[in-house]
């Protein structure tokens, strides 16, 4: 079996900075869904999400480089410096980097515009245009670790992350650079919460049932979103004891999605996991966990939920939803692929969070409580709106 | 985990393109061998005050959609560019096979650098002058820089996966790249490859702020370049192994043969001096052309226009390939097409391997001290073709090179 080893990762999370404060959050089963004080809610439905603070970037970036830097920027490259440290090993200069978002710089192109509008279109700042590329924080940390192997950013939303890992273990099993960086990272802001919020796509009080994110459950209506940024540091031969291996991906699309939903075409979801357990070399006997991508939403869990049971039937492995603790996309992809490696290093199963009561048509329970188990292969899914999927399996053993 | 095996041969064999000098690929290589830019005064944002005028616009796009307006209306501009030029790539790769392709397994990866952000400047302002909650979202539905990739796989039932590349102007050639990679991996078995990108406010006043626009059309190499044309447009590649190509007795345009990827790490926006990432670039996309390195006959270059880069790529191109190879900046006809340029170029690097035909650089009367290569002036060379490198870079400074092969 071919297979990259995860050997740091960093974490800028809500709630948590550092991947120990990040383990005792999700074994305390604490959500960091809370409500808003960034900015106004004021009429609209949803009035919580998963920021990050007490967080200071000053501790992990130079003040003259920050300056630089946009918000994602800051948290990128300050979760590469934890992963980094936590490697114990600057990566060569051959390494790649892959980094995930699936809103990207959002606020920096709405705070460009505010200047475009304010000052005209000449008078601009020229370092918000600079920060504007998806690929800023990519940028940032090529720079800050001289990382030249290749610098990607994928953004295939809450697939991002996903689609960033498996690029990046591509290229290393390929042998084209003996590591990268691999990460996630998002922002919230007003816009972009404000857009999914008159979508209808955020969670919200509703029937007397209190504003929460609840994956798989009945009574679930939409999600939370979530920042921050989770990096890995991957390499084809470990520097120290990995936390676990990716050791295979699958990709499809359901092409009864829209361009900006899901769909319903579980076969295609279940194709992509099957393809990923394929691509470690393994049975589907040989999946001891899922990690999924359940966010909430109707469509989105109902999809998965019948893919699950669609590839496993009558044995659906444990599976574990993670995203009621940390929100939804890139940085939520990378919390969830986070926490599957813990899981695999630990030999324990976290909590879900958000879930209480079983969608009628389900035939498994998530994971309620964190325990012991023996895990030798987690399956970790993420279901994008407009049809994309990407699967991995995080493997105890890799090579 | 399988590894991608680069002695697995990628066909190409389809290709579309829309740009300011053709709606299609015929239109387009009728503009190329008759030296026709396609660049002009802008006239897509009236009202607004730019420091400069000039871009490489493409027309109305209604008559070309292959889908009904209703679905069309829920698409940004640069989902609807996708969706015309990977539809003709589609039909191409099509035409006069035994078996049509296997749309079920065909993965869709996209490069763009704005997405809907023409669409997302709009709402903006209109929720400026209405308020929040008085502007339809159905208009940002496809800001994300995943739409061209999800449009192109709706609208075109793919069902093999959709990627979506925001690595700036070299996303589109990353595109390419990566899905040779899945490809020589199994994780598909055709992808439709390429990049798409629409002219909007920010990224044209962004570079104007930069100074990094030439008040005139765009001059590469030239002694009084001074910038960028921007442009816009897209363009899509249908990639498979070659002996699926063969079974399908589908017509084979061209190889892909090599592909190299890094960063410069040196600055968020300036390409580093001697081109050390571009070099390390196009050295990667021969490595993976085999033992015997392969003779590069032309480089289409990345060829910008602005000072930095041509002075850098010039270095790179000589320490990596030699001095000898003729090189050309297709930029000089429809402008830089920002994140679809590297699809957008590969499509000609296709065209010029099928046609024997070496692009010109366009109004370059007089070339920079500091461009010392052979960048083949005015008028398209005629001569013998079999492996064409295609450069894209971006801001961040990740470089991209493609290599190409006659079939």
């Amino acid at each position: 079996m071919n297979g990259v080893a995860i050997t740091g990762i960093g974490i800028v999370a809500p709630g948590a900075v550092g991947i120990e404060p990040f383990r005792a959050m999700l074994d305390a089963a604490v959500s960091a869904v809370k409500p808003i004080d960034r900015f106004d809610t004021g009429g609209l439905s949803a009035h919580t999400a998963a920021l990050v603070r007490d967080f200071k970037a000053r501790d992990y970036i130079p003040a003259m480089k920050m300056r630089r830097m946009n918000t994602l920027s800051r948290y990128a490259v300050s979760a590469a410096r934890l992963a980094i440290d936590d490697a114990g090993t600057q990566p060569s200069s051959e390494s790649g980097v892959a980094l995930g978002t699936a809103f990207g710089p959002v606020q920096t192109s709405v705070d460009y515009m505010q200047e475009y509008v304010a000052k005209g279109a000449a008078l601009a700042p020229p370092q918000l245009f600079a920060e504007s590329v998806a690929n800023a924080p990519g940028s940032h940390i090529a720079i800050e670790f001289d990382l030249r192997g290749f610098n990607i950013t994928l953004t295939q939303r809450e697939s991002s992350l996903l689609a960033a890992a498996m690029y990046a273990s591509s290229q290393i099993v390929k042998g084209t650079v003996p590591s990268a960086i691999i990460g996630g990272v998002e922002e919230v802001n007003e816009m972009v919460f404000s857009v999914l919020d008159r979508l209808g796509a955020l969670a919200r009080e509703e029937n007397g049932l209190p504003e929460r994110m609840r994956p798989f459950d009945r009574r679930r209506n939409g999600m939370s979103i979530g920042e921050g940024s989770a990096i890995f540091v991957a390499e084809a031969t470990p520097s120290r004891q990995p936390y676990g291996w990716l050791t295979g991906f699958g990709i499809a699309r359901d092409t009864t999605a829209t361009i900006s939903d899901w769909g319903t075409g579980d076969e295609q979801v279940a194709a992509a996991m099957r393809a990923a357990i394929d691509d470690a070399e393994l049975t589907i006997a040989g999946i001891d966990a899922i990690y999924a991508s359940a966010n909430g939403t109707q469509r989105g869990d109902r999809l998965e939920m019948r893919a699950i049971q669609r590839l496993f039937g009558e044995n659906v492995p444990p599976v574990v939803a993670t995203k009621g603790y940390f929100g939804e996309y890139a940085a939520g992809g990378g919390f969830d692929l986070a926490a599957a490696l813990l899981a695999i290093r630990d030999q324990k199963l976290h909590a879900s969070f958000g879930f209480e009561e079983a969608d009628a048509e389900m035939k498994f329970a998530p994971v309620s409580a964190p325990r012991a188990a023996n895990l030798r292969n987690i399956l970790v899914n993420s279901v994008s709106a407009g049809g994309g999927v990407v699967c991995a399996v995080v493997s105890r053993e890799g090579a | 985990m399988r590894k991608a095996d680069i002695s697995i041969r990628l066909a190409i064999t389809g290709v579309g393109i829309i740009c300011s000098i053709g709606r299609n690929r015929s239109e387009v290589w009728r503009s190329i061998v008759e030296s026709r830019a396609g660049i002009g005064k802008l006239t897509k944002f009236p009202g607004e005050t730019f420091p400069t005028d000039v871009a490489a616009e493409v027309g109305d796009l209604d008559d070309l959609l292959p889908i009904d307006s209703r679905e069309a209306r829920r698409m940004s501009r640069s989902d609807l560019l996708a969706v015309i030029a990977a539809n003709e790539a589609i039909t191409q790769a099509n035409d006069g096979a035994t078996t049509l392709l296997p749309r079920e397994r065909a993965v869709v990866s996209t490069g763009t650098s704005t997405g809907g952000l023409l669409e997302g400047e709009s709402f903006y302002f209109d929720r400026l002058v209405r308020g929040r909650g008085r502007v339809a979202t159905s208009r940002v539905l496809q800001q994300p820089t995943s739409g061209p990739s999800d449009a192109v796989a709706r609208a075109l039932t793919l069902g093999g996966g959709v990627l979506s590349n925001a690595t700036a102007c070299a996303s589109a050639g990353a595109a390419i790249g990566m899905a040779g990679d899945l490809l020589r991996s199994r994780h598909a078995d055709v992808a439709v490859a390429g990049g798409s990108d629409a002219l909007c406010r920010l990224t044209y006043s962004g570079f104007n702020v930069l100074q990094a626009v030439d008040e005139h059309p765009c001059a590469p190499f030239a002694a009084e370049r001074k910038g960028i044309t921007l442009g816009e447009g897209a363009a899509y590649l249908v990639i498979e192994r070659w002996d699926d190509a063969v079974a399908r007795g589908a017509t084979i345009l061209a190889e892909l043969l090599g592909y190299g990827a890094t960063c410069d790490a040196h600055h968020p926006t300036a390409p580093h001096e001697e081109g050390r990432g571009a070099q390390a670039a196009m050295r990667g996309a021969l490595a993976e052309a085999g033992d015997e390195r392969p003779r590069v006959d032309y480089i289409n270059a990345h060829g910008t226009g602005t000072l930095l880069n041509d002075s850098a790529e010039t270095k790179a191109i000589i320490a990596a390939v030699g001095e000898a190879i003729p090189v050309s900046s297709s930029k000089s006809y429809f402008g830089h097409t920002l994140g679809a340029s590297g699809g957008v170029e590969a499509v000609i690097s296709v065209l010029a391997l099928q046609n024997q035909l070496a692009p010109p650089t366009l109004r370059l009367d007089v070339a920079a001290d500091d461009c010392t290569l052979d960048y083949i002036p005015h008028t398209p060379r005629r001569m013998a073709l079999t492996n064409i490198l295609s450069n894209t870079f971006g801001f961040g400074g990740s470089n991209v090179s493609l290599l190409f092969r006659r079939a």
